[in-house]
């Protein structure tokens, strides 16, 4: 792609971001955030063989929860469709099972979360157990959504337009999100989403900057918001080389 | 019975604040609204999954 985009970050932390995207239409951005949410492959258990359960729930419930859990997927290219990668879990009671007691043959497919509860298991029970995790799209099952909460705004602008009348009340403007003040971007939780906190006395305006759009993505642990976005990005590129290569002549 | 490991709404992994949450809040006197603030629990749909959570494995285990 020729056109280059600005892209500016609000926010910046392992899991959860804010950034800015100028030079974007409505539904370029759209075409990002949902394939940030449908179509960024992750790893995720797909099948459980189960060797013991005395666990009081049923294994296919069992299956379920730890297909949920989220696990770090490796680098792109490293895996690709019908790949699989094997945990075992192996835990026996009085104790509970945590995502963190899954033991993978992988060093890059590791639960990234350790602390989820799969089962508490009572005196004499027992959980054992082999699952094998695959690469899919969120599109498939919500356990290979990557992108968690993805959503953008426009960027706004204010506007002073006048002073207020000396003896009226100022009414409270709520406003979420991000606003530009000369170039500065300025996050709404700085004055409590109150415009009116931010401009005493004055009549403001706002209005969407075009073509500007303050996204705010998590993930779930599966990899770093760079890499759910440039990963969304490429989606985007291959789906678009389909097109044209299957329109050719 | 178990706490769902992720929110049913926006797939958040919820799962892992529950031992935490159960702990401070129900367990000891904190206010959850303060705990779920801390945990990083944001939205409404991922802190009801655990404010209205309760653990029945106690419950059913008898009856295996
Ligand atoms: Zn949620």
């Amino acid at each position: 792609m020729s056109e280059e985009y600005d892209v500016e970050f609000v926010e910046r932390e392992d899991r959860e971001a804010r950034f800015l995207v100028r030079g974007v239409t409505p539904a370029f951005a759209n075409g990002i955030r949902r394939a940030m949410v449908a179509d960024v492959p992750t790893m995720a258990i797909d099948t459980v063989r189960f060797i013991e359960n005395s666990s009081v729930m049923f294994d296919e419930q069992i299956a379920l929860r730890l297909g949920l859990v989220p696990l770090t997927t490796p680098p792109e290219g490293e895996f690709v469709e019908d790949d699989t990668v094997t945990l075992s879990i192996d835990v026996e009671g009085p104790d509970t099972a945590y995502s963190g007691d899954l033991v993978s043959n992988d060093e890059l497919v590791q639960p990234a979360d350790e602390n989820v509860p799969i089962i508490d298991l009572k005196d004499g029970q027992r959980l054992e157990a082999e699952a094998d995790a695959v690469i899919e799209r969120g599109k498939n099952h919500a356990k290979h959504q990557g992108g968690v909460g993805v959503g953008y705004r426009h960027l706004q602008r204010v506007e002073v337009v006048d002073d207020l009348p000396e003896f009226e009340e100022q009414e409270s403007q709520i406003v979420r999100g991000v606003i530009e003040e000369d170039g500065e971007l300025v996050s709404t939780t700085e004055f409590d989403h109150d415009l009116s906190k931010r401009y005493p006395g004055k009549e403001v305006r706002l209005e969407d900057v075009p073509n500007a759009f303050v996204f705010h993505v998590e993930t779930d642990g599966s990899f770093t918001i760079e890499e759910l976005v440039t990963r969304a990005a490429d989606t985007i590129e291959a789906r678009a080389t389909e097109l044209e290569d299957a329109v050719q002549l | 019975m178990m706490v769902p490991v992720r929110c049913f709404t926006c797939g958040n992994v919820v799962g892992e604040h529950w031992e935490e949450f159960d702990e401070r809040s129900n367990e000891g006197d904190e206010d959850p609204e303060a705990v779920l603030d801390e945990l990083g629990v944001d939205r409404y749909c991922c802190r009801r999954m655990l404010v209205s959570h309760t653990d029945l494995v106690d419950v059913v285990s008898p009856y295996q």
